[in-house]
């Protein structure tokens, strides 16, 4: 039992240190119940941009900058999606559950050196 | 709190062990989030649901949990988060179960950061299955760590708490 614990935390911190976030062309996917609403390709972006994305479930608000993207307003309970802050790669998506909507960076490249771990 | 019990007894004592863990997860809950990655905190509620596994057994240890969970949700006024919390809840419910007919009283701080590990799976399957991707599982690594951390934490205190218990009992 011991052993399975450490293998678990061993495989968890290997697939950290060793994923690939490299992305060749960085581009923004924002998705509602797995359906496409956006897609902005970050290394084509000149100047910021704010977009809102309403439904009856209610409201966010998305900044997107050159290389990132955060949520920065959203009109849910928990705010988890808000302070999660800015991603600038495809290691985690940025989730807000109780609206359903997902914005995570795919596509991306080498440049994009993502820290990982 | 040992040994068993029936009719008012047993309504009673699970009545207090719902009560105590709605109170450890309100005040649990207004603890500001400890990282940045979404769904990472050390579950305190589950301290009770580990102890009634072992020391109630499965069906009564369901009661107590079902409860919390419900109630934690009116309580909270999340209740979309009931999805998550009950998939996490009953799927480390499950482990702790068939662990608990394989471990001895003395190992439930090895028994408790493994259902930990499948209370998180279920959260991020639930989530998968709400958001229609599995771009969630990226989150999995960070989740299984934080859950050993955690089930290590819980699962001392589940232990400790049944042993002291126990003496009172005799």
């Amino acid at each position: 039992m011991l052993f399975l614990l450490l293998a678990a935390v061993a495989l968890s911190v290997a697939a950290l240190l060793f994923r690939d976030t490299g992305l060749p062309s960085p581009a923004v996917r924002v998705t509602r119940d797995g359906v496409l609403l956006e897609e902005i390709d970050l290394s084509q972006l000149d100047q910021p941009r704010t977009l809102t994305l309403e439904d009856e479930r209610g409201s966010n608000t998305l900044q997107v900058e050159r290389g990132r993207v955060r949520v920065s307003a959203a009109d849910c309970p928990d705010q988890v999606c808000v302070n999660q802050g800015w991603i600038s790669d495809g290691a985690v998506p940025i989730v807000c559950l109780p609206h359903r909507l997902m914005v995570e960076i795919v596509g991306g490249g080498g440049e994009l050196d993502g820290g990982a771990g | 709190m040992a040994g068993p019990a029936k009719g008012a007894g047993r309504i009673t004592r699970l009545a207090l062990l719902t009560a105590i863990a709605l109170t450890i997860f309100m005040a649990e809950a207004q603890i500001p989030a400890l990282t940045a990655v979404p769904g990472v905190k050390l579950g305190l509620a589950n301290i009770v649901t580990v102890y009634a596994v072992f020391a109630l057994g499965p069906g009564d240890a369901l009661l107590v949990l079902s409860g919390r969970v419900f109630l934690g949700a009116v309580f909270s006024g999340q209740m979309m988060t009931l999805i998550y919390s009950a998939a996490g809840g009953l799927l480390s419910w499950c482990i702790l179960c068939l662990l608990q007919k394989l471990f001895t009283r003395e190992q439930i701080w090895l028994v408790s950061p493994a259902a930990a590990i499948f209370h998180n799976m279920g959260q991020l399957l639930a989530a998968a299955a709400v958001l229609r991707s599995w771009a969630v599982m990226a989150y999995l690594p960070y989740l299984v760590i934080a859950a050993v951390l955690a089930g290590l934490f819980t699962g001392v205190a589940a232990q400790g708490l049944l042993r002291r218990l126990e003496r009172l009992g005799k």
